[in-house]
């Protein structure tokens, strides 16, 4: 933690996003699940991370692929910040914010991942295999598994809404806790027993 | 693979290791007064910068300097008492580069360039300065804090 007062790493960060300076800003968000780390770049939303996800490597990998310049602000993520926690208290769906899916270099997981974001709102679930044919190739259920499990941007991409063609939950890379709980939040799934 | 050396971490990681001793130097340079002006500044130009550094070495050392360089320039603007906020122009933004660093420490005697330097340049501690030199820690630590006070004064003059 820098003990710099917070006035002033805000000011940075607003002059360095005038001055197009900033490659990217993140904020830290509470949440019924957990903390959230999410960072945003100039075209959208770019990785979340939930709290056991360590700050430094997520940030790290986010330099990695759009730059090193990266600065904490809330004042900057304002909006993701109310959309966030109108989503979390029950209203709206952050699936409308924009993304940026970058750091998915695999065309079909990153096709998988988009068609996602586009075409499943709140409120609707959609399976391995039918997100699989939507993105273009139906029998490749696996790799829209797998594209979901290594989602950089968990709960914009609703990938809680993907389940097994099987029944069940399935997994989740925040844990399926955690799918359950934003699938309840929801509304597509009754709350556990 | 690149090595880590050439790999830049992300700025904020930067902020968060030294942020707070950089505040300290700002006010040392500055003042109370000014101190939190002198570090955004600073922390801008280090941003612009930033991606054009060749490695990821002496990152501390580099933005010691950068925050020097900052503090002497808000000096000079503030003497010359300029009507409006504008930013100087003569303000250098390529303060990674060793030339600059250079000029600014050249009015001071010898002794006071080669602390300064060991100091902020070479980025050894106080242990490190004192090897160097063969003086005590306590020695050291003197030596760099008069050579900061005297180029803050000659500034300020």
């Amino acid at each position: 933690m820098t003990p710099l007062p917070d006035s002033l790493l805000e000011a940075v960060a607003s002059a360095a996003v005038r001055e197009g300076l900033a490659d990217a800003i993140f904020t830290r968000l509470s949440t019924p699940i957990g903390r959230l780390l999410v960072v945003q770049g100039e075209r959208g939303v770019v990785r979340v991370g939930f709290e056991e996800e360590a700050e430094d490597r997520v940030l790290g990998e986010v330099a990695a692929g759009l730059g090193p310049r990266i600065l904490a602000s809330d004042r900057e993520l304002a909006a993701t910040r109310d959309a966030l926690d109108a989503y979390f208290a029950g209203e709206g769906d952050p699936q409308a914010l924009p993304v940026d899916l970058s750091l998915v270099a695999a065309p079909f997981r990153h096709a998988v991942l988009e068609t996602l974001h586009d075409s499943v709102p709140r409120g609707e679930v959609v399976t391995y295999g039918a997100l699989a044919q939507r993105a273009g190739n139906p029998r490749a259920y696996r790799a829209a598994a797998t594209a979901c499990a290594r989602n950089p941007i968990p709960i914009v991409v609703p990938c809680h809404r993907v389940l097994p063609g099987s029944g069940g939950i399935g997994n989740y890379g925040g844990g399926p806790e955690r799918k359950r709980a934003l699938l309840e939040l929801e509304g597509a799934i009754s709350p556990s027993r | 693979m690149p090595r880590s050396s050439d790999v830049l971490p992300p700025f904020w990681t930067l902020i968060e290791a030294h942020g707070d001793e950089l505040l300290v130097h700002a006010r040392r340079m500055a003042g109370e007064q000014h101190a939190e002006d002198v570090l955004q500044d600073a922390l801008l130009r280090a941003l612009r910068a930033y991606p054009r550094l060749r490695h990821a070495q002496h990152l501390r050392a580099w933005l010691y300097r950068v925050t020097t360089t900052a503090a002497i320039d808000s000096h000079r603007a503030r003497r010359r008492e300029l009507p409006t906020d504008d930013v100087p122009t003569t303000a250098s933004y390529d303060t990674y580069d060793e030339g600059a660093f250079e000029a600014l420490i050249a009015p001071l005697p010898d002794g006071a360039r080669t602390a300064l330097r060991l100091r902020f340049v070479d980025d050894l501690d106080y242990e490190g300065i004192a090897d160097r030199l063969g003086i005590s820690a306590v020695a050291a630590r003197q030596r760099v804090s008069t050579a900061v006070r005297t180029l803050r004064e000659r500034l300020a003059a």
